[in-house]
């Protein structure tokens, strides 16, 4: 039971993950399931329903499909909608049922493709993991298929990527990103996938550097590395913090290698100051308020992230032992029960822990005064 | 690098079978993974000469690192074996074992790492679910060869087997390689299993004896290639290593 939830809600799923990637990138995306996924996708995991449609679909799986193994009326109603909606490209998305029925999505999407001509690809999701593998292989599967071979690369320019409301929900999140690179001197040749269509993704293999700003985008970024060997920087633009993600980029280009700005960041592993969540935002925070503390991440696929100052954390118990010396903790609401007695909660919610609970206090992050926040924080 | 899958009604012979025809294969100078998907993980105890190999699943179960030589054993003539394993018996889903197994091998470079020439996939019984139809997926075998012998209950599994691949045509499955008659001297054998191959324009590629050697060889935990690589029942197995390289090459 050391791995439970009894107390603090776990993370936004891997579909909603591959959902909220996909978004905005004109294509169609089929849950298939009976309902679940999609209501927690739907009421909880995304924002932008209110400004933007988007081809998301459930399948409607039926109790007695999924025990026949009856695959057709998926594939029937999927190439029914697609040939009605004309989405530029159709992505499959697994859940516990079909997932345990061991479903052949891959010979699915063929099926579909065919009767289609439309790109047909499947998401490898089963419901049981966070959004990051989820959000991650989906763009990634975007950089594979749809990202074409470029002439030659832009100086200056860059692509943004791993950008969702689900690490960046407040509104004008990607807007504030976009600026804040762009004032210093960048030009944004795509952000992924927040605000651009999958036509300027598509030419994504023109920038010179790649800026991956939460781990949803590393899949991509190492797509993107080995197919055109564009380099990428791991780290968030934020406060004081920008300066030396920009530096990193400039060097990136300059050398072709790989940066990882956040391992410079202030260390002191007995401080008692705590950041919990996404590794490269939260790393970039309190990078940004200039604060030597400890990253806990309780997100998968974030291995290569981890170092000294980042570390792994699986489950409630687990994070209560490791937070139990903790004076300052910077993380969404819903981890003040876990909180030891005394120490005080910096609340920046997060879209992918507590879904539209704060949303009306959620904070633009590349607009946050770090220095009144340090200020908050001190000891 | 060859893919093929063995399918058949249980107890009709697939793992001696396989195992044998794995022997064949290495004979002839060929690099051969054979893989039993069967949650009773017995499909390569004649390769292995007594020694024990973990299943994947149960390294899966056991929640702790391991690595892909964890899931291998080299046995006789360098075939490298491995045994998919399953739930605990009774509980869970062997067919999502299957899958699980399946992954967990191309996801640990199974295949790069090896180079085999030929893998053989050893598969329980029927295609009973999704999970047991893993191997021949797109990816996995490319040809899917049944055994069967002349009693109904045998032919009825081998006919579900191939409607099954029938279904899947438009899926890239794997395409039928043949039926395999492990003989069982009943009558009109040979009339009845050629009927059944021929319902599915299909054709019998072997046909192997019924011989005492075979269990004689099970207890000396060997395959009769090994254990009596002169006799009559040897050279059956030969036979059908060749034709099923002569089917491979031909489809």
């Amino acid at each position: 039971m050391n791995t439970s939830y009894r107390i603090i809600p776990c993370y936004t799923g891997d579909v909603s993950g591959v959902c909220s990637a996909l978004f905005e990138l004109g294509g169609m995306v089929v849950i298939h399931d009976p309902s679940g996924c999609n209501s927690t996708y739907n009421t909880h995991d995304e924002t932008r329903w209110y400004d933007h449609d988007s081809l998301i679909f459930i399948s409607g799986l039926a109790e007695i499909d999924a025990v026949f193994g009856n695959d057709q009326k998926l594939i029937d109603d999927t190439v029914d909608a697609a040939l009605n909606l004309h989405p530029k490209f159709i992505t499959l998305v697994n859940s516990p049922i079909p997932y345990l029925n061991g479903t052949d999505f891959e010979a699915i999407c063929r099926i579909i493709e065919s009767r289609t001509c439309i790109p047909t690809f499947y998401i490898p999701t089963n419901g049981m993991h966070d959004y990051v593998p989820g959000a991650g292989a989906a763009l990634a599967e975007i950089a594979k298929r749809f990202v074409s071979v470029p002439e030659g690369k832009k100086p200056g320019s860059v692509n943004l990527l791993g950008v969702t409301p689900l690490d960046f929900a407040a509104d004008g999140s990607a807007e504030s990103l976009r600026e804040t690179v762009e004032r210093a001197g960048f030009s944004v040749h795509s952000c992924w996938a927040m605000g651009d269509s999958l036509e300027t993704l598509s030419h994504s293999g023109e920038a010179a550097v790649n800026l991956v700003v939460s781990a949803m985008g590393l899949p991509a970024a190492k797509v993107l590395r080995e197919r055109f060997g564009t380099p990428y920087v791991a780290g968030t633009p934020l406060g004081s913090f920008s300066e030396t993600v920009f530096a990193s980029m400039r060097r990136a280009t300059e050398t072709g290698e790989n940066q990882f700005p956040l391992l410079e960041r202030l260390n002191q592993t007995d401080s008692g100051i705590f950041a919990i969540g996404e590794p490269i935002t939260m790393g970039s925070v309190l990078a940004a308020m200039e604060l030597p503390g400890t990253v806990l991440c309780p997100l998968e696929h974030c291995e290569s992230l981890l170092n000294k100052n980042t570390l792994a954390v699986v489950g409630e118990e687990e994070a209560e032992t490791m937070l139990k010396n903790a004076k300052v903790v910077i993380a969404d609401p819903l981890y003040r029960p876990i909180l030891p007695k005394g120490a005080k909660l910096i609340e920046l919610p997060h879209e992918a822990f507590s879904g539209r609970c704060f949303r009306k206090t959620m904070k633009n992050l590349f607009t946050i005064d770090y220095d009144a926040l340090r200020k908050e924080a001190s000891l | 690098m060859k893919k093929l899958a063995f399918y058949g009604k249980g107890g009709i012979g697939k793992s001696t079978t396989v195992s044998n025809l794995a022997v064949a294969f290495a004979e002839r100078g060929l690099k051969v993974m054979q893989i039993g998907c069967d949650p009773k993980a017995d499909s390569t105890l004649a390769l292995r000469g007594g020694a024990p190999l973990t299943s994947v699943l149960d390294l899966v179960r056991a929640k702790q690192p391991f690595d892909l030589q964890d899931m291998v054993r080299i046995g006789y003539k360098d075939i490298v074996c491995v045994e998919a394993g399953g739930p605990t018996p009774g509980s869970g889903c062997a067919g999502r074992g299957i899958i699980t197994a399946l992954d967990k091998l191309r996801d640990y470079g199974a295949y790069e790492t090896y180079h085999p020439d030929i893998v053989l996939y050893d598969v329980l019984g029927d295609v009973v679910c999704g999970g047991f139809s893993m191997p021949m997926r797109g990816g996995y075998a490319d040809q899917v060869y049944i055994l069967t012998s002349g009693e109904n209950m045998a032919i009825h599994a081998a006919a579900n087997i191939a409607m099954a691949l029938e279904n899947f045509k438009d899926r890239g499955y794997a395409k039928l390689g043949g039926f395999i008659l492990n003989r069982r001297n009943v009558k009109n054998e040979d009339a009845k299993v050629q009927e059944l191959s021929e319902d599915f324009k299909s054709q019998v590629i072997a046909s192997l004896p019924h011989s005492e050697l075979v269990t004689d060889a099970e207890e000396l935990g060997k395959t009769v290639l090994e254990a009596f690589p002169n006799s009559d029942m040897a050279e059956a197995y030969r036979n059908l290593a060749a034709a099923v390289l002569r089917e491979d090459a031909v489809c």
